[in-house]
């Protein structure tokens, strides 16, 4: 409660104490559009810490080794996620639903066990130093990112592309029938969604003095599709407010001597789903909170 | 002509679904394909459009070459398509749906997104205003229904919808897939009146529906599919009077009846005529089914609508109608399928309204479904020994499915093979027998001829036939009207879920009454 209490008393204290935290936030609300953009073409595609690892990788063994600036090196990373994505999209997108998370599962392990660990340059099994980072003073640059990314985005989904990506989630078939190249656009989300998850992984890394190999795994796709599934993917505020949501959760219920708060943000995610499927953030905004199997009003179609 | 297609050809294994069809679409037309059910209209549509690749054969639109291009160029061309089961983008407002349909007509606007610049909301007004006036051509207001989701608009409205839909695309040639499906007549005359002004409009329509009076009342020419062959092409009247036409609608035998003169029919088929019309035609006053006025609803659409009708013990009853008439859900429905809106349905002092569906096969009551849902991967021994399942008594279980194998000789042989490796016709006897083992004392029997082969569907009719003279009750839906009419001691003629007429079989046979019900007046 004091967490709560002092963000609307002390709202500067509370940035200033809580720094790591904010950016951790951050961080996870690029993920979490990360996972959108697949989402929302209807690709229940599970890549994100694979692209997430390529960023990290690529933008702190360039800086390790050639010293270049933290902007060339993002950059870089990006666009090298962005190229593997366009390299694994190809194929992998030739497969719909629970087949293509497999895949891209698969993707993930592959790339962590096959690649990562076994590489001398990534430091295999221990990790990567990163000498250059700066948790505090990344903060800017990770909330302009959300910024931008979160305008980009909402942008996107207004217009053409947007609309595009809408139908093909709701049948690619009929899609097709309006004339919409459904292969195109759907390896478009897919490239973009890699861009933005390596994005985020460079971004993170240099916020830490230590890339992790084992942070890139299947518990951080999970969590980042919680973020959309808690928040709901109908737009792009809602992965983001999951993000928040969940980042923040443990903070909030943080009590003394109170050790169960994973078994309440547990608890809070199963409530959501049960109650609100859509997410929090659904069509309407956080309009109605009303359960599915609750007795809609009859219509009067129904003969006597 | 504007749309050519020349001797298209698509199989699916040993189904020739469209075997050889060429077929000329006149430009400002309004072109009618009709067939029965199964015949192959729809997967020709899909080719056109490029959902499914052709095998042989080419299809041109004026100078564009259709075959091998991706289905969205072909849309891209200008070939805008509806549904057979509505697809609209379900979630998404009714508006939303036609500027979709806009897609291939607008550039992209990725940057002026981004930067939301007046012009392009100057352009997105026109668009908006372009997909309010496609609206107001089908008629739907625009300013209510635009921006309600597209699933949640009456039935009447989402078939309007995907209309608009497809006008979006601003095609030159519109092919709608039963737009009139499930609709009553006054929703349909509705629907008529739009293809009719859309045409006036200069648009190119391929018209497939089975509502023959929608399809030779608005059409020029009519083209009718049977098994994937063209077997007519003309003018309405030509094609509704051609002897071919009559026998693909109304089943093999039908020509006999429309072309042969009174007294030549062979002296087995009299005997049995005199035989049956000694007995009456009226419903029995002891029923082991009784159905009064049941009404059965998918959503907005009432499938069936106040449907009465009776089986006694021992009797086998036809309900015979053109697609779409409810007769599958009337099965359903008493099967406990889909739930039952309204009546009462009483099958042996059971309530079939709230009865769960394995109460009801307990009680006897067993449907043989409509396209056999046998397991293919599993033998034909184990597909029997499923209905025998949860059997107490296995000798006896297995003696059944014994003498069951001796009645169908073509299962006994195939007893070890795969299921998928039968024919169409032995599969719709294996369905038969797993049915038969679960013992009914009602058996329900969903399309059995559905597309098979005609000497296939004399030997699945003679099998009803033996099953009968062993005691079991039958109420059989059947498109094939006179093959079921033959073998029913009654029969119930049904037309947009009402029934329309119900006698005896044998006078059902030579009513004209039947034949306007399938191919209109």
């Amino acid at each position: 409660m004091d967490f709560i209490l002092q963000l609307f008393n002390d709202p500067v204290a509370f940035y200033q104490t809580h720094t790591l935290l904010i950016a951790e936030i951050g961080i996870n609300s690029i993920l979490a559009v990360s996972m959108f953009v697949v989402l929302y073409s209807g690709q229940l595609s599970l890549a994100a810490p694979g692209f997430m690892a390529i960023g990290a990788y690529t933008s702190v063994l360039m800086g390790n080794y050639w010293n270049t600036p933290l902007p060339l090196n993002l950059l870089v990373g990006t666009l090298f996620a962005g190229v593997v994505g366009l390299a694994v999209g190809l194929p992998v997108l030739r497969v719909r639903g629970v087949f293509l998370a497999i895949a891209t599962i698969g993707f993930i392990e592959a790339l962590s066990l096959g690649v990562i660990l076994n590489l001398p340059i990534t430091g295999e099994g221990l990790g990567l130093k990163n000498p250059t980072a700066d948790p505090i003073g990344g903060i800017n640059i990770v909330l302009g990112s959300v910024a931008v990314i979160v305008f980009v985005l909402w942008r996107l989904t207004k217009g053409r592309l947007g609309r595009a990506w809408e139908a093909i989630r709701q049948d690619e078939l009929a899609a097709l029938s309006q004339g919409i190249d459904v292969g195109r656009y759907k390896l478009i989300a897919f490239i973009l969604s890699a861009l933005i998850a390596g994005f985020a992984g460079g971004l993170e890394s240099h916020l830490n003095f230590f890339v992790d190999p084992t942070e890139y795994g299947v518990t951080r796709t999970v969590q980042v599709l919680t973020f959309a599934v808690l928040g709901g993917s109908g737009n792009v505020f809602g992965p983001v407010v999951g993000a928040l949501f969940l980042t923040t959760l443990p903070e909030i219920v943080r009590v003394p001597n109170f050790d169960y708060r994973d078994v309440i943000s547990g608890a809070i995610l199963i409530l959501v789903i049960v109650f609100r499927p859509q997410g929090i953030v659904g069509r309407g905004g956080l309009a109605i909170i009303r359960p599915r199997w609750w007795p809609k009003a009859r219509s009067a179609a129904s003969p006597g | 002509m504007l749309l050519r297609l020349d001797n298209l050809q698509r199989h699916f294994g040993g189904v020739k679904a469209v075997d050889g069809v060429s077929l000329e679409v006149e430009k400002g037309s309004i072109h009618g394909l009709i067939g029965p059910n199964g015949a192959g209209k729809t997967t020709l549509v899909n080719v056109i459009t490029g959902y499914v690749r052709t095998q042989a054969g080419q299809a041109w639109l004026e100078g564009d070459r259709l075959t091998g291009l991706p289905a969205h160029r072909i849309a891209g061309l200008g070939v805008a398509r509806t549904f057979q089961n509505i697809r609209l983008f379900g979630d998404l407002s009714a508006l939303e749906n036609v500027m979709i349909g806009m897609h291939t007509r607008l550039g992209d606007d990725t940057v002026a997104q981004l930067a939301t610049l007046p012009f392009f909301r100057r352009d997105q007004r026109a668009h908006l205003n372009d997909a309010h006036r496609l609206m107001e051509t089908v008629g739907l207001d625009p300013g209510d229904v635009g921006r309600r989701a597209a699933g949640q608009l009456p039935y009447g409205d989402q078939r309007r919808l995907e209309i608009a839909r497809a006008l979006a695309l601003r095609p030159r040639l519109l092919i709608l897939d039963e737009p009139a499906a499930g609709m009553n007549p006054s929703e349909k005359q509705g629907v008529r009146e739009l293809i009719e002004r859309l045409n006036a409009d200069g648009l190119t329509i391929l018209l497939i529906d089975h509502d023959m009076r929608l399809v030779m009342g608005v059409c020029r020419r009519v083209s009718v599919l049977n098994f994937g062959r063209k077997i007519a092409d003309g003018e309405p009247h030509e094609v509704s009077t051609d002897p071919g036409v009559i026998k693909a609608y109304l089943g093999s035998g039908a020509e006999k009846e429309a072309v042969s003169a009174p007294g030549t029919t062979e002296v087995r088929e009299v005997e049995r005529a005199t035989r049956r019309s000694a007995r009456r035609g009226a419903e029995p006053e002891e029923a082991i089914l009784d159905v009064q006025k049941m009404w059965v609803s998918y959503g907005a659409i009432n499938a069936v609508r106040g449907v009465s009708l009776r089986v006694a013990a021992g009797e086998v009853v036809a309900l015979i109608g053109a697609n779409g008439a409810g007769k599958s859900t009337i099965l359903n429905a008493l099967s406990g399928l889909v739930p039952i809106a309204g009546g009462t349905a009483v099958f042996d002092g059971l309530d079939l309204t709230n009865a769960k569906p394995s109460t009801i096969v307990r009680r006897g009551l067993v449907q043989v479904p409509e396209g056999r849902e046998i397991l293919g991967r599993q033998t034909v021994l184990e597909n029997l020994e499923l209905a025998t399942w949860p059997r107490r008594d296995r000798a006896a279980a297995q003696r059944e499915t014994e003498a069951v194998m001796r009645r169908f000789p073509i299962l006994g042989e195939r007893r070890q093979l795969r299921a998928s490796t039968l024919s169409g016709g032995e599969r719709q006897l294996l369905a038969i027998a797993r049915g038969l083992l679960a013992k009914p004392r009602l058996l329900l029997l969903d399309e059995p001829s559905l597309g098979l082969a005609p000497q296939m569907v004399d030997e699945v009719f003679s099998a009803i036939g033996e099953i009968h003279r062993d005691g079991t009750t039958i109420l059989l839906v059947e498109q094939n009207a006179l093959r079921a009419l033959e073998i029913a001691d009654r029969a119930y003629v049904l037309e947009t879920g009402q029934v329309q007429l119900t006698g005896g079989g044998q006078d059902l046979l030579h009513d004209p009454a039947v034949r306007q019900a399938y191919l209109g007046g």
